[in-house]
This record gives structure tokens, sequence and C-alpha cells, in this order.
């Protein structure tokens, strides 16, 4: 029985089912709620729901901005800023760490200790070194993601790159640059990408969390505004958003993987 | 293959319907504490005090009952009784959380009772019905605008101003702006975490001229920047934001919820006696301080200053019965609608039936009055 395949047809049914069973239980403590006190708004029923995405995405008198829109940009600008910035830095560290013994020397500690500080504990430190600007949401993730992402580039760059592939390449010509480029990366790459679908969550809690102390727009910002308001329709709605969006970067992110590294498997 | 796939279809199914009832269940147990345990002093039979929940956040007319319970009057713990809770045969649980937690809590219905401003409550009670049983404290110049480089209201034009926006922080900018003869439309307030904003300015960062906050960031942002000063504050409006303590109706009527509402009301009386008292007054007040802020005693009496309390009966009385009470809650709700904090204006009625979504109403400070005398 174990690792019995199922048909793709049972496997995106169960999906579904599953789906839905959530929405299932959801509705249950809405309807709960909504029984012991018919105006909650905490637990909104979907037709408050409704009315809260009707909400977001229209346009608002007076200002006739979209805020949903406005968040949007607002956060997911943030995110892929701080991803790029904590992705570049994390494979220069992580290759430079798995090809060069002094450099891992210096690095590996700092980068252990580091990896285990919670950016969030840290945000008072980051307000004064970095002050409080765009700079400060990419700082929260740079600090948080690169880290552990470079540490898993490390270790793959040390044990995924057989020795023989880089002894042929030497013994074919290629420099250390060469090298480095077309074996190490080209190995590592699978790695780095899986480590960033496993580093999304973790960047997305690091920016909420600033946007909730600082931010005058984005999702944190939102969450925390219509939740001392008590709409909780519109806080569910961009629970739901934040959801589905992280599911679609790492669904891409998976195929990207896919198409650049088709030997890695599935 | 076929019947096994229809097996492990079902199986999954049953997992997930069974996980799903555990879940509701188990809501069921802890969204309401107070409920269940409530119910069961009736079937228990040992007359058990029912048991009514007070959600509070650290402000120094809230942490009076956190004090409290340091100093023996109540014990927060469900099951457990101190003399006051005795007296009217109640077992208060206290909660201590941060403030956006309290409103949320209240409106959720997990707790009876929560510790709130006279303008936050207006959203939660258009979920659940409220009654403002207890005035605490006014804020007396505990909100400011504080600025550096800026001598002028009309400095400020075209300069944001940092802080939480849809609080008193905001509200105290724009009534200030109005008594000032400006309109609040030419400046800026933008949102950012009084915390935050505090240490914006502490820390001199670039384009944090005016920030406006509430105690003890007020107090300690002056303290730090020698340079910072107090461009206005809610001395100006005084009576105008109002901590309070409001109890749910649905938990007022159950047995034994208006002993709820003395007993809370004569905690808070008690411990400003003790506060009034020469002997016990400044060790109470550090007590009352601690956990608010690194302020010492004689910055904790600046701050009792700024956060006027309401410590004796008849004080709290001549608000909740005065006139002057509807005229500032017209206020409060006009600048709510016109910020879109609240979507319509709830129904206010100052004592009566409570029926309406918010109720002041000093009822139950009269009734621990005659029961003390």
């Amino acid at each position: 029985m174990i690792r019995r395949p199922i048909k793709p047809g049972t496997r995106i049914t169960l999906a579904i089912v599953s789906v839905l069973v959530l929405c299932g239980i959801y509705t249950l403590l809405s309807v709960r709620q909504h029984h012991k006190n018919p105006n909650d708004t905490t637990i909104p029923t979907w037709s408050q729901i409704g009315e809260g995405i009707k909400k977001s995405v229209t346009p608002q008198p007076g200002s006739g901005e979209i805020i949903l829109w406005e968040d949007g940009v607002a956060t997911y600008v943030r995110l892929f800023e701080g991803l790029f910035i904590a992705v570049g830095a994390a494979l220069v560290f992580g290759i430079a760490m798995g090809c060069y013994a002094p450099v891992e020397a210096v690095l590996q500690t700092p980068l252990s200790i580091a990896a285990k500080i919670p950016p969030t504990a840290m945000l008072a430190v980051f307000f004064v070194l970095v002050g409080i600007n765009q700079g400060f949401f990419i700082a929260m993730i740079v600090f948080g993601v690169t880290p552990t992402l470079a540490q898993a580039i490390y270790q793959s760059a040390k044990k995924d790159v057989p020795e023989e592939l880089l002894n042929k390449a030497a013994t074919l010509g290629a420099s250390q640059g060469e090298q480095i480029w077309n074996v190490v990366f080209k190995q590592v790459l699978p790695r780095l990408i899986e480590s960033v679908r496993l580093q999304i969550g973790p960047a997305m809690v690091f920016l909420i969390a600033a946007e909730y102390v600082v931010a005058d727009v984005g999702f944190g910002y939102r969450l925390r505004l219509e939740g001392r308001k008590v709409n909780f329709n519109i806080v569910y709605f961009y629970l739901g958003l934040l959801g589905a969006s992280g599911f679609l970067i790492d669904y891409a992110l998976l195929t990207a993987r896919r198409k650049l590294c088709p030997w890695f498997g599935r | 293959m076929n019947s096994r796939t229809t097996k492990l279809f079902t199986t999954c199914a049953a997992a997930l319907t069974v996980g799903a009832f555990a879940l509701t269940s188990g809501c069921d147990n802890s969204s309401s504490p107070s409920e269940s345990s409530a119910g069961s002093t009736t079937n228990a039979g040992d007359e058990a005090p029912p048991v009514f929940s007070l959600a509070w956040s650290e402000y120094p007319s809230w942490s009076v009952f956190g004090v409290a319970e340091m100093k023996g009057l109540i014990n927060g713990k469900e099951g457990e009784l101190g003399p006051v809770e005795k007296k009217w045969n109640v077992d208060i649980v206290l909660n201590e959380t941060d403030y956006d937690t309290c409103i949320n809590m209240y409106a959720n219905g997990a707790v009876d009772a929560v510790c709130i401003t006279n303008m936050d409550i207006l959203n939660p009670s258009m979920g659940r019905t409220a009654v403002a049983i207890l005035p605490t404290s006014t804020s007396f110049g505990a909100d400011a605008c504080i600025v550096t480089g800026i001598d002028t209201i009309q400095d400020l034009k075209g300069k944001k101003a940092y802080g939480l926006e849809a609080s008193v922080s905001q509200y105290t900018f724009v009534r200030n702006l109005e008594i000032a003869g400006e309109n609040p439309a030419d400046y800026i307030f933008s949102n950012m975490d009084p915390a935050a904003a505090a240490q914006a300015m502490i820390t001199q960062q670039a384009g944090y001229d005016a920030i406006v906050v509430w105690n003890p960031f007020v107090l300690e942002t002056l303290k730090q920047r020698s340079d910072a000063k107090v461009l206005f504050d809610s001395t100006k409006i005084p009576g105008e934001i109002i901590d309070m303590v409001v109890a749910a109706k649905d938990s007022l009527d159950k047995p034994g919820g208006d002993r709820f509402a003395e007993a809370v009301i004569d905690t808070f009386y008690q411990l400003n006696e003790m506060l009034a008292d020469p002997e016990t007054g400044d060790e109470t007040l550090v007590a009352l301080g601690s956990k608010f802020s690194s302020l010492g005693l004689e910055k904790m009496k600046v701050v009792v200053e700024q956060t006027k309390f309401y410590k004796t009966p008849a004080e709290a009385k001549a608000l909740f019965d005065s006139q002057e009470l509807h005229t500032t809650m017209d206020k409060v709700t006009g600048f709510c609608k016109d910020y879109k904090i609240i979507e319509k204006v709830p129904a206010i009625a100052y004592g009566g039936s409570k029926d309406e979504p918010l109720t002041f109403t000093s009822q139950y400070i009269d009734a621990v009055m005659e029961a003390g005398e």
C-alpha cells in the first residue's frame, strides 16, 4: 500500500474535496456564531465576506483608490524586492562557502547564528539601523531569509556537486569561474528553487509583521486596521488571498524548477 | 483498483469530517469559557459563584485591575476568589492582552467585559450590544502631537504626522486642527504604530518631524529628545476621549451579571482609594506603572495627571449623567463617520433599557454606592 499511486482524477477530486471540507467547517463555525449572535462580524457569513470583497475591489468614494490594488502592489513589490536581494546574496554566500574552505570557515558560524534570530524579534533594532522606509521592509525579508537560504545552498554546493564533475571540467580546461557557473550553479539551482519555495512563507511572516507596525499601505496594514474595526469580512478575504497567492507563487517556482532542471525529478 | 480507490476516498473523507467535528467542538469549549462555566455552576449545586471575564490591556486606568489582583483585592484566576469577589459572590477572570486583541475578544464574545475607549467601542457595539458601565479616565494630555523644528500648527501643513490611523491619536489630531480653525484636509496623518513613531523620532530619523502618540510614548519621547515639544494635545478636548469598562448586554443579562458589573466597579474605586491614601499611594502608583513604562514615580505622577482618573463615583456620575456626554459622543461618531472608521453611526442611549447598540449607564455605579453605605 505504501507509495501506491492513485489516478490523476482521484488526486484532483481529493484536493477539491479537502478544500470544500475546509469551507464547510468554516460555514459551520460561522453559522454557530451567528446563531449565538446574529449581528456578529468576527466570523462573517459568506454573504458578509462577499460585501467585504466588494468593498475591497470597488473604488473608494472620494479618493477613487481601490484598496486591494494599492495593498497588493505595495506588499508584493516589497516581497519580491526583498526576495530578489535575499536570493542574490544567498547564492553568492552559499556557493562561495561550498567552493572555498576559508570562506566556509569564516561565514559558517555567523550564518548559523543569524539564521536562528527571528527578524520579528529584531524589529526595534531595524528601526535604528535601517530607518523606517521601503528599505525597512526589504531588510526584514533579507535578514530573515538570507542566512537560511545561504546555508541550504552551501550544503548543496558541497554535497550535490560530484567531485568527478568538477575534475572533469577542470581537465577539459574550465577556469574556476567556468566550473562554478557551468557545474556548481547548475547543480545547485534546483535546490535553490526548492529552498526559495520553503522560504516564501517565512518571508511573508516577516513582511506582514513589519507592515503591521509601520506601513500605511499593504496587506499587514489593512489586516490590522480592519481587525481593529472588527471588519473581519475583509480580514478573511485578505487571508484567503495571501493563501492563494502563496500557492500560486509556489506552483510557479515548482513549474520553473521542472522546466529548468528536468533531471532533478518531479 | 477501483474499489481500493473508493475505499481510500471514503477513508480520507471520513478523516476530514472527524477533523472538522473535532475542530468545531473544540472551539465550542474554548471560545466562551465564561458561558460554559456559568452554565456548570447551576448544575454544581455547591453554589460556586458565576464566572465572568474582563479583558484589559496595559494602560494606567486599566492596569488598576492588574494591580488590584497584585494587592489581593480580586483573584483573576477562575475558581479562586479575592475579598471583593466574595463580597459580590462572583468570580472575575482577568484576561490581559494587547489592546487590539481586547477589541476582537469582546466582538467575538470571548469575554464578558472589556477595557476600551468611547471611540473604539463603536464598531464592536454594532456586532455585540454594549453597555458602558464605568468611566475609568479621560485623556488630558496623554495623547499629544510632538514635533521637532516646527513652531506653529501652520508649519505642520504639508508635513506628515505619524500616528495610529483610526485611533484616538487621529481624533486628537483632527479635533485640535478644528479647534485651531484649520481645515484637517490640508494636513497629512500617516499610519504608524505609536511605539514605532516614537522610536523614529527618538532615533532622529529623517522626515519624522511630527508624531501623534499616547503615553508612555509622549513622555518617553520628550524625555529622550530635548528639542522635541508638544504642539498640541488632548488638554484642548477634556472629557472627549474616555477610557472605560464596557460589558456586553448578553453577559449582564446572565444570572449574576449585575453583580459582576458592580464587583468590577467596586474594585476600581477600592484601588483608587489606595492611590489617594498618602500611606499606600506612591507604592500603588509604582505598581500601576511597573509594566506600563520605564518611567519612574515622578513621571508616573505626570502620567496620572494626563490620564485623569474618574476616581470617585461622583466624578463618574457627573460624566455619565451629563448632557455634555451627548455632545461628546456626537463629535466622536461624526469624526468616525467622516474618516470611515464606522460605516454607520450606532444609536446611543444614555441610561434606560440597554437595547441600543451602545448604552451609557451609571446604574451599576449607583448600586455600588448604595451597597457601600
